[in-house]
């Protein structure tokens, strides 16, 4: 956080650093929550069964759960993994930002 | 298409709208874009500076999603042009909520829109067949506070 912090500051950027450390906490919980359900839900057979690299694009897949990156990195076209990822069954999934109460929108704060 | 009893028009930056290639995907949004509904825009330098430097910022902490470069420049031009951003990406609307820069960008992700567009038992089973026809799925958490987990 002090890295980043410094990084914004030479960069003369305003940040909310109580609202990043309280919203980038519950993010990480989402995030932990959204791999563990990817890896539940995901056809590990259908996975193992396919070529190089879409295997790996796969289990990249599961582990980020960034379908863009996984494309990017395994060079792979983004609609072809989307595809894939559906027959794989790795859900996508949409996470939260706040602890409580309302969603995160901005219209709302 | 309920999309469009929210907004008249969706616009697409042309980074974006060039990722779309696979059918049946890019039949329906040229069919979009025939209809006027769709606006494709075209790369704005004065957009561009702010896109790198969201770019540069989001991506500071790799332990977070990042962001790539055609939701950067999304998310550039609609703090520039005032509008909403719709993604599903978690860090457009962190950077949106904590980065003075961009503040007051209006980011919203599926389960905003569908919130907005749908209450009660409608909204219960419009989430439902959005998952079953996209493979996407909801925060359980968010799920429980709408009372539909």
């Amino acid at each position: 956080m002090e890295l980043l912090r410094r990084l914004f500051e030479e960069r003369g950027l305003k940040v909310d650093w109580e609202a990043y450390r309280r919203l980038t906490a519950v993010l990480r919980e989402e995030l932990e929550w959204a791999r563990e359900l990817r890896r539940k839900e995901a056809d590990w057979s259908y996975i193992e069964s396919r070529p190089e690299p879409l295997r790996t694009a796969l289990k990249l897949l599961v582990e980020v759960g960034d379908l863009k990156l996984a494309s990017r990195l395994c060079s792979i076209p983004l609609d072809e993994l989307n595809e894939e990822r559906v027959k794989a069954k790795i859900p996508l999934v949409v996470v939260g930002l706040k602890d409580s109460g309302a969603f995160a929108t901005n219209a709302e704060r | 298409m309920d999309l469009f009893s929210l907004y008249n028009r969706l616009l697409a930056p042309f980074a974006v709208f060039s990722e779309i290639k696979r059918e049946p995907a890019r039949s329906f949004a040229f069919a979009l874009a025939a209809e006027r509904r769709l606006l494709v825009v075209p790369r704005l330098e004065a957009v561009d500076a702010l896109a790198l430097r969201i770019l540069e910022l989001v991506n500071a902490d790799p332990s977070l999603p990042p962001i790539d470069p055609p939701e950067a420049y999304a998310l550039a031009f609609a703090k520039r042009a005032g509008y909403p951003l719709l993604t599903d990406n978690a860090s457009p609307k962190l950077a949106s909520l904590t980065l003075e820069e961009l503040r007051g960008v209006e980011v919203l992700d599926s389960l905003d829109v569908l919130r907005l567009l749908y209450s009660g038992e409608t909204l219960f089973k419009a989430l439902k067949e959005f998952t079953e026809d996209t493979g996407v799925r909801f925060s359980a958490r968010r799920l429980r506070e709408l009372g539909v987990a």
